[in-house]
């Protein structure tokens, strides 16, 4: 399965991804923003996205490939310190499938992966 | 400035520390700092604001104890602040200020934040969203010193 990890925190986006291959992810592909992840959905078939970032934030990135009739049913994940009950609601609306609040452990992330896959 | 305004900050740092690097960080007596200039060497500024309540808060690390939580976070040393380091002193401050968030809240106290500003050097100055007094609380992870600083109004 390719993942689209997209976070403009090149740390944090090593973290998630180190977690995926501990899991036997090994298809993997980064972004630092919303514009870069739109670029980078070629045979993407799950995809992991911050909300806070420069140039195209999260929400927006989700909206636009809910729009996309060749992306309108991917498996998004968001991951993001926004873990406020008004942002999950909300980000959910929007189409996405699972919500990991920063700060997460590998354990929490690999869950939920896991179940937003078999969802 | 109340401790239930605090107290959302001072959760956040423990709970960020205890997931990110598996420490629970040491906190030391609260102080009012009377001075721009920070005492680490590399520091986060993250600011907020909503109609009723706005302020910014900084991490800030000397070079020692940045290099010792970039080891715990990613596993791997390195010898000096670099890009990544930087990288790594912004998003524990944007998820300090993010958890802090969550309660304020749920305390009716919804806010907006800003992306993180990261600023290096000895004894750069720290630009916060007010002027009044900035509270400083002073932590330790394994014996290295860092610090929060929180500069807060809420009407």
């Amino acid at each position: 399965m390719k993942v689209l990890v997209v976070d403009d925190s090149v740390t944090m986006r090593r973290i998630i991804i180190n977690s995926l291959k501990s899991s036997g992810f090994d298809d993997i592909v980064e972004a630092g923003d919303g514009v870069e992840g739109l670029a980078n959905m070629d045979g993407v078939e799950l995809v992991l996205t911050d909300w806070n970032m420069p140039n195209m934030d999260g929400l927006t990135f989700v909206k636009e490939l809910r729009k996309s009739p060749v992306y309108a049913d991917i498996p998004i994940i968001m991951i993001t310190t926004e873990g406020a009950k008004t942002e999950v609601v909300e980000a959910l609306k929007h189409g996405v499938n699972n919500y990991v609040v920063k700060p997460f452990d590998k354990e929490t992330l690999l869950s939920k992966v896991n179940a937003t896959i078999k969802g | 400035m109340k401790i239930e305004y605090i107290n959302p900050f001072l959760n956040a740092v423990d709970n960020a520390m205890e997931t990110m690097i598996g420490v629970s960080p040491v906190r030391d007596k609260p102080y009012i700092k009377d001075s721009r200039t920070t005492t680490g060497d590399i520091t986060g500024v993250i600011g907020f604001a909503e109609k009723r309540i706005s302020g910014s808060v900084a991490l800030s690390f000397p070079t020692k104890t940045i290099l010792k939580i970039y080891e715990l976070m990613m596993g791997a040393p390195v010898d000096e602040i670099n890009n990544e380091v930087d990288d790594i002193v912004g998003e524990l401050t944007n998820i300090v200020v993010g958890g802090a968030k969550k309660e304020f809240s749920e305390l009716g106290l919804p806010f907006n934040i800003s992306l993180p500003l990261v600023v290096s050097g000895t004894n750069h100055v720290i630009k916060h969203k007010h002027d009044n007094p900035v509270m400083v609380i002073p932590y330790s992870v394994e014996g290295n010193k860092f610090i929060m600083e929180i500069s807060l109004m809420v009407k």
